[in-house]
């Protein structure tokens, strides 16, 4: 019989399939774009740093808006990672005393984090992973540090350490994405994408970090080139992800908060980007 | 007078509510009176919903009845604590007995959907064990399914409802939640302080909201109103999962229309006689389903009695409204050190079920208690009417309202004959007699109560609170047309057909023939939905009055 009214059954495929859609189409020109102006690796990791940058400043700063920077310490996050990024605008040595506190910031993040779960009832219990504060996210500020601090990277193997560098903060930054879509009960198929083809680039990045092969560096550039493309899509996902809760974006005081993080999935681009740098790196660099 | 205002009916003309709008309306298939529809079912809730669901997937032609309002949520809820008192079943009841139950809020909702439009989602399972109380735990009588069946029909009707619930659940067989539990409030981090200081498990409550988005359903707001009517839609009732898959499907929703009788005809029945929009109207059917829960089923097959059924329709062993339950719901409350503001997000964000698996105790049966969350006129209602509180000390104590905590039991009362739904000498405004319910705890009862209360204050003070008060109270029904394998003690049997009538059936909570330790809307939904595929199965066998129009 032919369906009269809607109800709430199916996941939302339709959604899914318009962002895997979109994922093709820009993934696939990605991946056929022909490298014309190219860009010196040295900028693509300073673009790197500045993308994950803007992604941890607005989400730091909203996360901790959000809880209303109930401890002085929370004020931190934002503001070194505003100054990490700003400081990769000049790229002297003048910026590496900031680059190195957004890694010891975030590094004393984590240790922020996850002393909010345990002191919690339950401890280190999946309700706590899924709503205290998110374990992984200071990581990402120290990451930006870390980029920044890439920047310098001319050698041969400066590209195979950050190769190896940007293999493992991918694979961290999947699995807080893991944690996150999990606790989102996967209602969206699309769901699966970040936790599926990041892993993917990052063995492959990690293979060139360890057995630099020309042979499969082009898969890997191709693999790159996904998964900055899924950071964009993933963008668009969590914008329309935010115009599905109560009011859409038009009660975008609360819902903007309520909803996924918006700038979060421009981290892959970032990392995608300085995961290229890093084969440029290997490739060309004495 | 019932004071009830309610709209036209709105499911008429062909179309019904869209549940998703504020105005808008959805396509509905329409029969005559006069066609005898496969299925009449009087009654939209955990029963009624889910059956005319199923019945009108597998092909049935289905009619289902309410006597209260299908309603828009997105326009007609609103974040008033007053206002939602149209969703209860308010229309005077008889009470009686040593305890007599007060009806309301706590047990009786009047709308399309049943009382899970304004329930408080606690979405919880019974313990196996439970299914056989009589032999392996000694008490009560056991149920004619087994656990294991039900098992499967827990699963369905969780996923119907995208339960939001623990990743591992410390009680029971294993079990997956759809959905992932929501965040622990103030109120429900007290509960849990207070397990881990006594050295008992404790888990996020599974609940009917949804935890991110679901269709047209937007994640909860933990507004905190939801606990009466959900102005948002995350609820997930069966007004907004079950009623649209059977408009879906073809069946067709009557809304306000109390159905009074129904007729029988050398020993079957023919259609149910109802009233709708000023008129007595009679709609013919192959199959009549009561499931207007445990006093409105009763009530009408008490009131259909006939010649042929002197005492009433499915009642030649006179079990009809007997053996009705409720659950315990008494509850302790104290005052926190910190902030608590138990009225944001659903009220029961924590729950222990520790004494419905642990038997050693002095009394049959178990008890689940959950942290609380009660709005500010309930809460004060309370305190009147339970502590005599009034005047100066009333305005105190509720301006400590925000530092507030409280745990509530969902407790077991024992199956008696006595506790029992007859019908009363008054009538109401359609000329139906009242239900007259007469209920009275047993020793048993009281066992659990003072153990409850108990364990309930020893929890709220190690987890920090003070000027303890308890309060006393009921919740829920059960029973009062339970099925069984004997026609002798029971009235249906396990496939919810009366013994007496073939083609009549009951399809809600009034099945139960024990009430369990935990709220019931979870086990009737399943047991509906067991009960739908038992129909089809049984139809696929020519054994069920299956006809199709």
């Amino acid at each position: 019989m032919q369906k009269l009214a809607r109800n709430t059954r199916r996941p939302d495929v339709q959604a899914a399939l318009i962002g895997v859609g979109a994922l093709a189409l820009l993934g696939g020109t990605a991946i056929l774009a022909r490298r014309k102006a190219r860009l010196a690796p040295q900028r693509k990791v300073q673009l790197a740093a500045q993308t994950m940058g803007a992604s941890i400043v607005a989400d730091s700063a909203m996360q901790h808006l959000r809880g209303g920077f109930h401890n002085p310490a929370m004020y931190a996050a934002p503001a070194l990672a505003t100054l990490s990024t700003a400081g990769t605008l000049a790229r002297t040595q003048a910026g590496r005393p900031l680059h190195v506190a957004a890694i010891a910031t975030g590094a004393a993040g984590l240790s922020f984090h996850a002393y909010n779960i345990v002191k919690r009832p339950g401890g280190v219990s999946w309700n706590n992973l899924f709503y205290a504060a998110p374990i992984g996210a200071p990581g990402g500020l120290a990451v930006t540090g870390a980029l920044a601090l890439a920047q310098r990277a001319t050698t041969r193997g400066h590209g195979r350490l950050l190769a190896g560098f940007v293999a493992l903060a991918t694979l961290a930054e999947t699995a807080e994405v893991a944690l996150l879509h999990y606790r989102g009960a996967w209602h969206n198929p699309a769901m699966f994408t970040p936790v599926t083809l990041p892993p993917v680039a990052a063995a492959l990045l990690l293979d060139q970090a360890l057995w630099p092969r020309p042979a499969v560096r082009r898969l890997t550039r191709g693999a790159l080139r996904l998964m900055a493309a899924m950071g964009v899509v993933g963008t668009g996902f969590h914008i329309y992800g935010v115009s599905r809760n109560m009011g859409g974006w038009g009660n975008w005081r609360q819902t903007a908060f309520a909803g996924p993080p918006v700038p979060a999935p421009s981290s892959f681009c970032a990392l995608a980007l300085a995961g290229d740098a890093a084969l440029d790196l290997i490739e060309d660099a004495p | 007078m019932n004071g009830w205002a309610d709209p036209a009916p709105r499911a008429v003309d062909g179309r019904a509510p869209d549940v998703f709008s504020t105005a808008g309306t959805v396509p509905m298939r329409q029969f005559s009176d006069r066609d005898a529809v496969d299925f009449a079912i009087v009654g939209t809730g955990c029963g009624g919903g889910v059956l005319a669901a199923k019945l009108a997937e597998a092909g049935f032609s289905v009619v289902a009845f309410d006597a209260g309002p299908f309603w828009r949520p997105l326009a007609d809820f609103a974040s008033d604590e007053r206002e939602q008192d149209k969703l209860y079943w308010l229309d005077p009841r008889i009470s009686a007995g040593d305890d007599p139950v007060e009806f309301g809020q706590n047990n009786s909702g009047r709308a399309v959907g049943g009382s899970t439009v304004h329930f408080q989602m606690v979405a919880l399972r019974f313990r196996p064990e439970w299914f056989a109380s009589r032999s392996r735990l000694g008490y009560g009588v056991d149920w004619p399914v087994d656990w294991r069946t039900m098992w499967r029909y827990y699963d369905e009707v969780e996923r119907a409802c995208a339960i939001s619930g623990p990743v591992n659940y410390p009680w029971g067989p294993k079990r997956h939640y759809p959905y992932r539990a929501h965040e622990v409030n103030a109120a429900g981090q007290v509960l849990a302080r207070g397990a881990e200081a006594l050295g008992v498990p404790w888990a996020p409550t599974p609940l009917a909201t949804v935890s991110a988005p679901r269709g047209k359903s937007p994640p909860c707001v933990y507004r905190g109103m939801c606990k009466i009517g959900c102005s948002t839609n995350a609820k997930q009732s069966v007004l907004i999962t079950f009623i649209p898959r059977a408009l879906d499907a073809g069946a067709e929703i009557r809304d306000l229309a109390m159905v009074g009788r129904i007729e029988t005809e050398d020993g079957r029945a023919t259609g149910v006689e109802y009233h709708r929009d000023g008129q007595w109207r009679f709609q013919r059917a192959r199959n009549v389903v009561c499931a207007g829960y445990s006093i409105e089923t009763p009530r009408l097959l008490l009131n259909s009695a006939s010649g042929a059924h002197p005492h009433g329709l499915a009642n030649s062993s006179g079990n009809v409204g007997r053996y009705l339950m409720v659950h315990l719901n008494d509850a302790v409350w104290g005052v926190m050190e910190d902030e608590i503001r138990w009225y944001k997000v659903p009220p029961s964000m924590a729950c222990c079920e520790h004494w419905n698996y642990i038997d050693d105790k002095d009394f049959d049966g178990g008890y689940s208690f959950m942290s609380q969350g009660p709005l500010p006129t309930d809460f004060a209602r309370m305190l009147v009417t339970n502590e005599g509180v009034f005047g100066d000390e009333l305005h105190r104590q509720m301006a400590l309202y925000n530092r507030m905590a409280g745990l509530k039991m969902v407790g077991e009362t024992m199956p008696q004959a006595d506790n029992r739904v007859t019908l009363a000498d008054e009538h109401d405004d359609l000329g139906l007699p009242r239900a007259h319910v007469t209920y009275s705890c047993c020793d048993n009862d009281r066992r659990m109560r003072r153990h409850a209360r108990d364990f309930m204050a020893r929890m709220l003070a190690a987890a920090g609170g003070s000027e303890l008060l308890e309060t006393g109270s009921t919740a829920h029904l059960m029973g009062g047309c339970r099925m069984g394998n004997d026609p002798e003690t029971s009235v249906t049997d396990s496939d919810g057909r009366t013994w007496d009538i073939p083609n009549l059936w009951v399809c809600d909570g009034s099945l139960m023939p024990t009430a369990g330790g935990v709220n019931p809307s979870m086990t009737i939904m399943a047991n509906a939905a067991r009960i739908a595929d038992r129909i089809t199965a049984l139809a696929g066998r020519g054994e069920a009055e299956r006809a199709h129009g």
